[in-house]
């Protein structure tokens, strides 16, 4: 298009389309120049490169009202240079244009456009439509001859803003995301597939959807279902909560463990061997009446009953009862065993002597003479401090033992027995009388001024104590009672009353067990000699009171006068001043063995 | 001893029959099957309509870079205001006979139709890959045209060997005629030292061959849309 000015404008050519690239038409404009817009005035004129010899015609088909130059299939060559020139009256051309047919194809729009509703979606606010039509019947698509590309625009009808889809060859298309209530407008238009020129849109058509679908029955069930199902988990974790406890008793019923009446079974723990040998050889027939109740909780608990007239119950009494059956020939002293109750709180701080002592405490003996000292030798039961120890207090014994038994034991001559280094007391007679177990030996030697001085220590320590009011102080009596080998390994009558009559006597703190030495008024001499002559002699019907030993006792310390000091089995009361703790047994001296672990301790 | 061996023997048999069950099967398989190129055996051979798609995909392609190529062109030459002096070119493939609209298209026969294709698309192999070599040793082109340039060229020559497979494939159906030959006529086809050569400009060739690769396209889809009219037509 040529223009000589901005202010005059030639006549010229608006613009050449083909619609179905088998014709075309080309539209021209007079411009400024009205004169010549009287039809006829213009004329075009087209040359078509088709031969080599190639003249300028004439429009084959002029158009006047509206203008058009009309070129029909027969005068349409595709992939032909077409010439065509606007020219006025003397030939003055006034304008030109040159193109191929191929290049001004612009396609009719698509026609019969309708949608279809595809789904909603589940919240019930946008939904997603199939919009499908029929390609132009202008553009011959079924022959091949016209490729067309599709492109829908769609926009809400109350926006300017078109939005554009991607141009694609089928005839239908989805469009996503609508929204519902709302009223959209889809129009569609198309072109030649690798060009580039659009053809007009289509008529629109009008897409809505109204709210009928609204609420979907799955909707609310998903709801219910959900929360029903939130609910229910709720409810059973509450239920578990509160009801915990029926739950562990059926999900982990507890394990029946081993429950002997009157026995913790704390004692059954490593270490505390002596404990239960006391309880169960020594004190079956009182642990029923005061062994309190450990398992409280749990009356379902059964017990086993440890039959003291049974003498096939209770290992531990096997052994010492046929220990002595072996050496006597008697039969096993199970009436023994009724009176005497002795627990003895088990702990034993091993090394250290002053520390840390268990009580034994009395049983209830009939007889209040023979009180507590089986209990010093026999290991004692832990926890039943409180029970025993008020047996303890009640155990009598004349206050004044205490000196009475100092001098009782300063008094008493220098006796030794001739028996092992280790002696165990099997049982105590009723009348007072000791049964040793036989075939150990007992090396014993005294030191009468360490005992003294011991005695005295303690003294102090007790009347410093006594004033805390601690019932340990009136810990069970260690004594060592030397059996006289001769006398039948039983105790005289007198020496079991002095025995007997030293309980109370405040040495509670005696972590060992200090053979006294032998009173002055008795050979020392002979003492200093028997200090060096490790055996007790036989025949010295005095015993003096000996704190009772078990089978074995861990030689703790010689004295500088050659004095053993002794540990005794786990019956050692807690130190008076130091507050009651139930203190770790030591792995002491199990009835009839030295453990290897206290082999170490033992010191030259 | 014997039934050991002899067990040992089926068993290694049902072991072996097995694995070749299993292989045989994975070789077998749906889509596994090489496409025939010949005519060998045991290959799955296409459609004559998945032939056509095919090319007519290639050839949709290629047009659609020739287009790019010469709009780009067109940015760097301006056109002469003289159009008639553009019309006065003369492509170099002027001389093969092409039916200038649809009904000539339709009225041609298969043969003659797939003749003329083949004769366009073997008319522009050398042309185009001069076209490319002169690309590329000037500078003034960017990689992009110059990359544009080598994929026109090349798919090119593919889409004769692809139309030539369809021909082949269309004379095996007895759809055509054995007539078809890829014999290029002398004609068409220009001495590559011709001076005539150099005098084509770069922006003629491309449109020149814009408007071949669009016959190509119409031709191609006019004759599968006339022989197997099932999709796309």
């Amino acid at each position: 298009v040529r223009t000589s000015g901005w202010d005059s404008l030639e006549p010229h050519f608006t613009e050449c389309i083909s619609r179905d690239q088998e014709t075309f038409r080309c539209w021209w404009s007079p411009g400024s120049f009205h004169n010549l817009s009287s039809p006829g005035a213009l004329k075009v004129f087209y040359l078509r490169k088709v031969s080599p010899v190639s003249e300028w015609k004439e429009c084959p088909e002029y158009i006047h009202s509206k203008r058009e130059c009309f070129f029909d299939v027969n005068y349409t060559s595709v992939w032909v240079p077409y010439c065509i020139q606007l020219r006025g009256q003397n030939n003055i051309t006034f304008d030109d244009a040159c193109f191929t047919v191929e290049n001004i194809v612009r396609p009719d729009p698509p026609v019969s456009l309708n949608w279809t509703l595809l789904n909603i979606s589940p919240s019930g606010l946008s939904y997603d439509v199939m919009v499908n039509w029929e390609p132009p019947p202008t553009a011959d698509v079924e022959a091949g001859w016209m490729r067309i590309v599709y492109e829908i625009q769609y926009r809400e009808r109350n926006s300017t803003y078109w939005e554009a889809l991607e141009v694609q060859p089928h005839t239908q298309k989805t469009i996503y995301g609508l929204h519902i209530g709302k009223e959209y407008e889809v129009h569609i238009r198309s072109r030649m597939q690798a060009f580039s020129k659009f053809g007009e849109f289509s008529d629109p058509i009008f897409i809505h959807v109204t709210e009928l679908y609204s609420e979907e029955t799955t909707f609310p069930l998903t709801f219910i279902l959900v929360f029903g199902t939130l609910g229910i988990l709720i409810l059973l974790m509450l239920i578990l909560i509160f009801q915990q406890q029926r739950f562990m008793m059926i999900l982990l019923p507890p394990v029946p463990a081993p429950k002997i009446k009157g026995i913790d079974a704390e004692l059954l723990k490593k270490g505390k061997l002596d404990e239960l040998n006391l309880i169960l050889s020594g004190g079956i027939g009182g642990l029923h009446t005061y062994a309190p109740d450990f398992y409280p909780d749990e009356p379902w608990v059964e017990f086993i009953e440890v039959d003291p007239e049974d003498s096939a119950a209770g290992e531990k009494e096997d052994h010492q009862g046929s220990d002595t059956q072996r050496l006597l020939g008697l039969p096993p002293p199970v009436s023994l065993n009724h009176h005497l109750n002795i627990g003895c709180s088990s702990t034993i701080s091993f090394p250290d002597d002053d520390s840390g002592r268990a009580s034994c405490y009395g049983p209830d003996v009939p007889n209040q003479d023979t009180l507590i000292l089986m209990a010093a030798l026999l290991p004692g039961q832990a926890e039943e401090e409180e029970a025993t120890l008020d047996e303890v207090e009640r155990a009598p014994s004349p206050e004044g033992g205490e000196s009475h038994f100092v001098q009782s034991q300063t008094a008493g001559s220098h006796t030794w027995v001739n028996t092992d280094f280790y002696a165990q007391v099997s049982n105590v007679m009723p009348s007072g009388g000791v049964v040793l177990s036989p075939g150990q030996q007992l090396r014993i030697q005294e030191s009468t001024l360490s005992a003294e001085k011991e005695m005295q220590r303690k003294g102090k320590e007790i009347g410093a104590c006594e004033e805390t009011g601690e019932k340990k102080q009136k810990g069970l009596q260690f004594q060592l009672l030397v059996v006289d080998p001769e006398g039948g390994s039983y105790t005289t009558e007198s020496t079991a009353r002095q025995i007997s009559a030293a309980p109370n006597s405040p040495t509670p703190s005696e972590g060992y067990q200090t053979i006294p030495p032998q009173p002055a008024d008795a050979k020392p001499a002979a003492t200093a000699e028997d200090n060096q002559s490790p055996y007790i002699l036989p025949d010295s019907p005095q015993a003096p009171f000996f704190a009772p030993v078990g089978d074995y006792t861990v030689v703790q310390e010689v004295d500088s006068q050659h004095s053993l000091l002794l540990n005794p089995p786990p019956n050692l009361s807690p130190h008076p001043c130091m507050p009651q703790q139930p203190l770790k047994a030591l792995p002491a001296t199990p009835v009839a063995y030295v453990t290897p672990d206290l082999l170490g301790n033992l010191s030259p | 001893m014997v039934s050991d061996s002899s067990l040992n023997h089926r068993l290694t048999l049902l072991f072996l029959v097995l694995v070749c069950l299993v292989f045989c099967r994975n070789l077998t398989s749906i889509g596994a099957a090489p496409i025939c190129t010949n005519a060998q055996t045991g290959c799955q051979a296409l459609s004559l309509a998945n032939l056509f798609d095919r090319v007519i995909q290639h050839s949709a392609r290629m047009h659609g870079i020739s287009n790019d190529l010469h709009s780009e062109f067109e940015q760097y030459f301006l056109p002469s205001k003289n159009q008639i002096g553009r019309v006065s070119r003369n492509c170099h493939t002027s001389t093969i006979l092409t039916p200038n609209g649809k009904e000539n298209a339709q009225r041609m026969a298969r043969e003659e139709l797939t003749e003329v294709i083949l004769k366009l698309l073997m008319a522009w192999r050398d042309p185009l890959w001069r076209f490319h070599q002169g690309m590329a040793h000037n500078h003034d082109f960017n990689n992009f045209s110059s990359n544009k340039a080598l994929e026109m060229s090349d798919m090119v020559h593919e889409l004769r060997k692809g139309v030539e497979k369809v021909a082949d494939k269309m004379q095996m159906l007895g759809i055509i005629s054995n007539s078809v030959s890829s014999q290029v006529s002398p004609e068409a086809l220009l001495p590559s030292d011709s001076a005539e050569w150099h005098l084509m400009r770069d922006y003629d060739l491309l449109y020149c061959f814009r408007r071949d690769s669009n016959k190509v396209q119409n031709y191609l889809k006019i004759l599968k849309c006339r022989i197997v009219p099932e999709h796309g037509c």
